[in-house]
């Protein structure tokens, strides 16, 4: 039996991987909630790649229990007791250890803006308005835009490119013919016998040493370099109103180290969110304990601070930027607020909020953090917002909120652990609320 | 591969035929085809040289592209199909040593397919890889009509329960008509018996058996399965209620097949590795010696043999275990070390020096590369003796926190013994059959798993029992223990979703 050169074939290999990639990634979208919670994204640099311990996806079968323990035979020198050796578990390995033995971890790393690539899902600023000034610039991404003679392989417009070739055909056998009088088959033979060569088919009528026998013609298309054509894409973008983001954090001394980390991983987000999403939105930090102050971004997500509360006082500090920088006329504004609800003077906070909104801002968005879940403590900001405001307390996917009337565009949630940050922002940054 | 060398490989194959109808080995034509590494990784990872488009071959390509890229190991060996024309591949990358090793190899095993009554069994269905083939193009156009997803869908579920068939490889399913009438006419003969009986000497014993006879013959007459039956996915192709349409019994008919068409390989993986390693030494020394290899190959040889039969601390390695096997087995029945008198000598000094110069070493490896399972080999020739000599061991993985460590748990020979028999025992798929395929007369599903002390893993069961749902279209049941205790799991749409209900 002879030993062949075997004939290649497409290699499928690659693309049924990438449809089991694509169910890995869908595997961590259904995790995105616990991944996002994982508080070192936010306290490490920015850029950073996440590393998240995928297990390999597995036809579901009947299989014996193997016990909380792997196990299996070996070989080699060795007594009962004696260790063969050691692998070392992937970090931050979800669920139960053990749970799944005898599996592969894949440990992935994912950029961060991949996984706000996964959330951003139709999320947006709500209310976003025509302002006079227009320019903040939203990318769609890229675009076709027309045809050209130069390009990358993978652009290739098949179809334009074969047509140019046909075109060229007839044109050589118009030049073959008006050149040597012959008819249109022997043209055609001779290019043929001649694999499309111009000059070549034009020796090959002219010593009349056509050997073709083809008995009609069959265009096929003949290529130069010029007759490629490339699709060409264009950056897509659209012109929108400019926007400020105001985000203004508690950091009194009620703020326990759990309470700080949901307020700052939900400002982290929301941050990360806008600027994928919009190429020019101004973010300003404020803290605030019993006085408020702007703070640059760096300082905003290590400040340790203490002593009592006085919420206006940010919301004053808020008031004081629309005024001097950021005019309502010119700029969507957006005030979000973090707290723990705590609060020496409510009522003023609830002035201080009212005159905010009066000056026409987008929104105000406030998240009370509760991991005690005292749920809506008598006492705590969100009874104020709710009771000053007269706004109605809804439940809306397991999350409490509060939403003000197309008038009063207000969003209060309660988020009481992990689990609600990602929950928080997509209501947060719900596209279509307060449309009309 | 260059084209001189490509003829001086074709030279080398003709002399292994050769040499190896010379040691004895049945030879076939058998189709050597070059090919770049991918192909074979492809191989490897869809089970067929083509198949169709599936993601989890998708995985297992990339898996193994992986090590291969990474480590240069993990290199397929050999990668040899138990075809009509057994087919084979060549790297045509690999060093020149490596692949006529490959050759000789395969030689092993294509003997090995021709004599083994099991592999032999696998050969009647070698027109399975031909289907596989054109399922992979009639599959692709299931996926552009009824869309990707949906096919997928079918056949994640098929492969869940694919491997369920009946233990024995070389029953041949009948049809359910043809059973119900086996069974059917095994009842009326009995109630013929019974009817002889002159009438006045009837005891109302015996009128009680009749009627209950009667009323089996009526259950019997509508039940299905009349019999419980092992293959799963023949009984839902055959009566899935949802409907299946057309394309989706296609489907899950291929994976049926491919499924029976490998099994029988299967059962005889250490046996088959090892026979050939057995015999790719033999001939690669024979061709060294004979000068068709140059010393420097026959080094490259060398590396690549102890490579892949090395000594692994936590992984059953086949080729080195079935090449010992054979070897140990060979020696003793040379040496006589067999039978009732062998058996009963206690004295251990006796039992080592034993020689009655029996010579039968190389009919006795004959006779169980032709008659052996993996199974039956383990439980015969596993002797306590080569299990310490091979020093093979039990090992567990600690689990402590931040790594796993791997622990020697036990050298008893008995216990490894039943720990490698049970690894190959249907390879690790439970038993479970059809009860009844109209369970409270309602179209419902009921499965029964026979319980052989391994509760199932619950996470894998459920996900089986939904992907069984989506094929069954209504309720499906599981009889099965569950912490030693009898248990009823259902898996039924609520709200469209797959949901589990656990009854004890």
């Amino acid at each position: 039996m002879p030993i062949i050169a075997s004939e290649p074939t497409a290699e499928r290999g690659r693309k049924d991987a990438r449809r089991h990639r694509e169910k890995q990634r869908d595997a961590i979208k259904e995790r995105l909630p616990e991944i996002i919670a994982d508080e070192s994204i936010i306290t490490h640099k920015k850029g950073k790649v996440v590393k998240v311990p995928i297990r390999s996806i597995d036809i579901p079968h009947f299989k014996p229990k193997t016990g909380d323990e792997q196990s299996g035979i070996g070989q080699g020198s060795g007594k009962p007791g004696d260790v063969i050796g050691q692998k070392r578990l992937p970090n931050g390995e979800p669920g139960e250890a053990g749970q799944e033995p005898g599996e592969d971890y894949i440990e992935t790393e994912i950029p961060i803006e991949e996984l706000i690539e996964m959330m951003l899902e139709d999320l947006g600023l709500p209310k976003l308005e025509e302002k006079e000034m227009q320019n903040i610039t939203i990318e769609l991404g890229w675009k076709i835009a027309g045809l050209g003679k130069a390009g990358i392989w993978p652009l290739l417009d098949k179809r334009a490119t074969a047509r140019e070739g046909i075109r060229r055909f007839w044109y050589f056998i118009r030049a073959l013919e008006s050149e040597t009088g012959q008819d249109e088959l022997t043209c055609f033979r001779a290019l043929k016998q001649s694999n499309g060569v111009l000059a070549d088919a034009l020796e090959v009528v002219k010593t009349n040493s056509v050997t073709d026998q083809s008995e009609s013609v069959e265009p096929f298309p003949i290529f130069t370099n010029e007759d490629l054509r490339y699709r060409q894409i264009k950056e897509d973008t659209q012109e929108q109103s400019r926007a400020v983001v105001v985000a203004m954090m508690d950091v009194s001394g009620s703020m326990g180290d759990m309470k700080k980390y949901l307020a700052r991983s939900m400002i982290f987000w929301l941050v990360e969110f806008l600027r994928r999403l919009y190429v020019q939105v101004e973010v300003r930090f404020i803290i605030h304990h019993t006085v408020a102050k702007i703070v640059p971004e760096e300082d905003f997500f290590r400040t340790v601070e203490s002593g009592g509360t006085f919420c206006y006082t940010a919301y004053e500090k808020a008031s004081g930027l629309v005024d001097s920088e950021y005019p309502t006329d010119g700029w969507n504004v957006y005030v979000w607020h973090f707290s723990d609800g705590d609060d020496f003077d409510r009522d003023k906070t609830v002035g201080e909020l009212n005159k905010l909104i009066a000056k026409g801002v987008n929104m105000v968005g406030y998240g009370e953090i509760d991991p005690d879940e005292r749920g809506s403590s008598a006492h705590g900001l969100w009874s104020a917002f709710k009771d000053g405001l007269g706004l109605e307390e809804k439940t809306v996917n397991d999350m409490d909120i509060l939403v003000g009337p197309d008038t009063l565009p207000f969003l209060g949630v309660r988020i009481e652990e992990r689990e609600d940050i990602l929950p928080a922002l997509k209501t947060f940054l719900k596209k279509d609320r307060w449309a009309q | 591969m260059t084209k001189k060398e490509l003829e001086r490989l074709a030279e080398l194959e003709k002399r292994t035929k050769e040499i190896a109808v010379e040691f004895g080995l049945l030879t076939t034509d058998i189709l050597f085809e070059v090919v770049p590494a991918q192909r074979v990784l492809e191989g490897m990872s869809y089970m067929f040289p083509v198949n169709f488009s599936h993601w989890s071959f998708g995985r297992n390509y990339e898996k193994n592209r992986t090590i291969y890229e990474h480590t240069g190991h993990g290199i397929p060996y050999e990668q040899v199909w138990n075809f009509d024309i057994p087919r084979a591949f060549l790297v045509e990358t690999n060093p020149f040593a490596l692949n006529a090793l490959i050759v000789a190899h395969v030689y092993g095993h294509v003997d090995f397919f021709l004599a083994s009554r099991y592999c032999q069994h696998g050969r009647t269905m070698s027109y399975v890889a031909e289907e596989a083939h054109n399922a992979a193009t009639r599959f692709a156009k299931y996926e552009e009509k009824y869309g990707k997803r949906v096919v997928e869908k079918v056949i994640d579920a098929g492969m869940s329960v694919m491997w369920h068939q009946n233990p024995d490889p070389f029953f041949e399913e009948q049809d359910e008509e043809e059973v119900r009438e086996q069974l059917l006419a095994f009842e009326r003969a009995k109630l013929e018996r019974f009817k002889d009986i002159k009438s006045e000497f009837r005891k109302p014993e015996t009128k009680q058996e009749i009627e209950k006879i009667e009323h089996r013959l009526e259950w019997l007459s509508s039940k299905t399965p009349p019999e419980p039956t092992y293959d799963i996915l023949k009984y839902i192709t055959a009566k899935s209620p949802k409907p299946l349409k057309p394309w989706m019994v296609d489907v899950l008919t291929v994976l049926r097949n491919q499924a029976r068409a490998l099994s029988p390989n299967m059962r005889t993986k250490m046996l088959n590795e090892g026979w050939a390693t057995y015999w790719h030494v033999r001939i690669m020394r024979r061709l060294f010696e004979e000068g068709a290899l140059t010393p420097e190959e026959h080094g490259i040889f060398n590396d690549f043999h102890s490579g892949v039969t090395e000594e692994r601390k936590i992984s059953f390695n086949w080729y080195r275990i079935g090449l010992s096997v054979l070897e140990n087995v060979e020696e003793r029945w040379n040496k006589g070390q067999f039978g009732r008198e062998y058996d009963e000598e206690r004295s251990h000094a006796k039992r080592l020096s034993w020689d009655t110069a029996a010579n039968l070493g190389k009919q006795k490896i004959f006779e169980i590369r032709s008659h052996y399972t993996d199974r039956m080999a383990v439980e015969e020739l596993f002797t306590d003796e080569f299990i310490h000599e091979q020093q093979l061991y039990f090992w567990i993985g600690i689990n402590d926190g931040d790594s796993i460590v791997y622990v020697v748990a036990e050298d008893d020979p008995a216990v490894i013994r039943q720990e490698i028999k049970s690894m190959m025992t249907t390879y690790g798929t439970p038993i479970i059959r059809v009860g009844d395929g109209n369970y409270e007369g309602n179209s419902h599903l009921y499965l029964k798993h026979v319980f052989n002390g391994y509760d199932l893993d619950s996470r894998y069961r459920d996900h089986t029992l939904a992907n069984i749902l989506y094929l069954w279209g209504r309720k499906v049941y599981l009889e099965t223990v569950i912490d030693g205790k009898d248990a009823l799991v259902s898996c039924e749409f609520e709200k469209k979703q797959p949901k589990i209900k656990i009854k004890q």
